[in-house]
């Protein structure tokens, strides 16, 4: 069997995980060339830190952690300029397009929920929707699985109040 | 809304995102064949130059130093030296944050990573603490001993360089994150080189908090 070069498992590991740093820049940044500049950033961090892979860790762990740091730290760079400009994601107005699927509404409450949040709070709820386990995400974030169970519980009643008051607003219409 | 319906909610999203192979594949073929450094990485280039810059700076005062050990003034020696020291500390600094650039991984925890980036950069606010700290050296270097004969220059000097060292000290001990919503603080640290030292200050604020399931605000 062929021995694989670095530049080979590289490029199947980004392939095969791409959902991953396509998802986190998603929740960092709302504007598409930024996303895409996002992941490139990620994917060089990846290709850099390839050497250092820990293999106790999980694959998935370990892209987790990069793509979030890199997001994170980018998020970061990016907010006293967004602050400026006064476009700052969360003031978006949702759209309250009546026509607009069920769905598509209940997708863009959630997005902006997420855009909303804090820098770490926004990788708690990345990890938390992207189902992975507790335990795992207290290794990507680096605290106690209770005090990973304690915030996504905040943040989920916070999220579902959310979700009422638009019920409300939209009944009350 | 329960827990499943909120992550399928979430999956809807996340396949669009995921067609996106093509793009991924064009990244990943540039990025295996090229030489390219990452965000933190190009932090190093401003460091290094500082560092090479500031080696420059502390060899000349050195040599000054040293030629005129015999004949200079006891002023000039005395201050020169403490200058001198000054930014070797400062140098230190800039070399400490070098082998933090070159530590951090951010395969690492992600509140691990994020706290070394913090540090880094708050890490700045010592070099600004060091450069007040030089403030009362800039008024003694050139004072000879027939300038202070005269007792109303004496007086002078002596007024301005105990004024400097207190502000100098002042500043050196009031320089730091809790003092960051005081008025003179903000004068001082207004311009926008300053804005990611002040923020990465706050951020590290909020970490802690994190850790210690805090809610932060």
């Amino acid at each position: 069997m062929p021995i694989e070069t670095p530049s080979q498992v590289f490029q199947e590991l980004v392939e095969q995980h791409r959902g991953i740093l396509f998802k986190v820049a998603k929740a960092y940044c709302s504007h598409e060339e930024e996303q895409q500049d996002l992941v490139q950033e990620m994917m060089i961090q990846i290709w850099q830190s390839l050497q250092r892979y820990d293999p106790r860790y999980k694959i998935s762990t370990w892209l987790y952690r990069i793509a979030l740091n890199v997001a994170i730290s980018h998020f970061r760079k990016n907010k006293v300029h967004q602050r400026k400009q006064g476009t700052l994601q969360g003031q978006t107005p949702l759209s309250e397009d009546s026509d607009q699927p069920e769905k598509e509404q209940q997708l863009r409450l959630l997005e902006q929920f997420i855009e909303e949040l804090k820098e770490l709070d926004k990788a708690l709820m990345v990890l938390y929707l992207e189902d992975r386990s507790y335990a795992e995400i207290a290794e990507i974030i680096g605290i106690s699985v209770s005090n990973v169970a304690t915030k996504i519980g905040r943040i989920k009643d916070k999220l579902k109040q959310r979700f009422s008051q638009q019920k409300i607003s939209q009944n009350g219409r | 809304m329960d827990d499943k319906e909120l992550k399928a909610l979430w999956q809807t999203q996340a396949q669009k995102l995921e067609e996106n192979i093509l793009l991924t594949r064009k990244y990943a073929e540039e990025i295996s064949k090229m030489k390219v450094q990452s965000a933190l990485a190009s932090m190093k280039p401003l460091k290094i130059f500082t560092i090479i810059v500031g080696i420059i700076w502390v060899g000349f005062v050195d040599l000054l130093i040293i030629g005129s050990w015999q004949s200079g003034s006891a002023f000039f020696l005395v201050s020169a030296t403490i200058q001198v020291v000054l930014s070797k500390l400062a140098l230190g600094i800039y070399l400490y944050q070098l082998v933090l650039i070159s530590q951090i991984n951010l395969g690492t925890p992600v509140l691990e990573a994020q706290e070394k980036i913090a540090s880094l950069k708050a890490s700045t606010l010592w070099v600004a603490r060091l450069l007040f700290l030089q403030l009362p050296i800039w008024t003694t270097f050139y004072l000879n001993a027939q300038m202070l004969k005269q007792p109303l220059s004496l007086f002078i000097n002596l007024l301005i360089t105990v004024l400097f060292t207190w502000a100098a000290l002042w500043l050196f001990f009031n320089i730091k994150y809790e003092n960051r919503d005081k008025k003179w603080f903000r004068m001082i640290f207004e311009g926008k080189e300053w804005t990611p030292m002040l923020q990465s200050m706050e951020f590290l604020d909020e970490i802690r908090y994190f850790q210690k399931d805090e809610e932060y605000v």
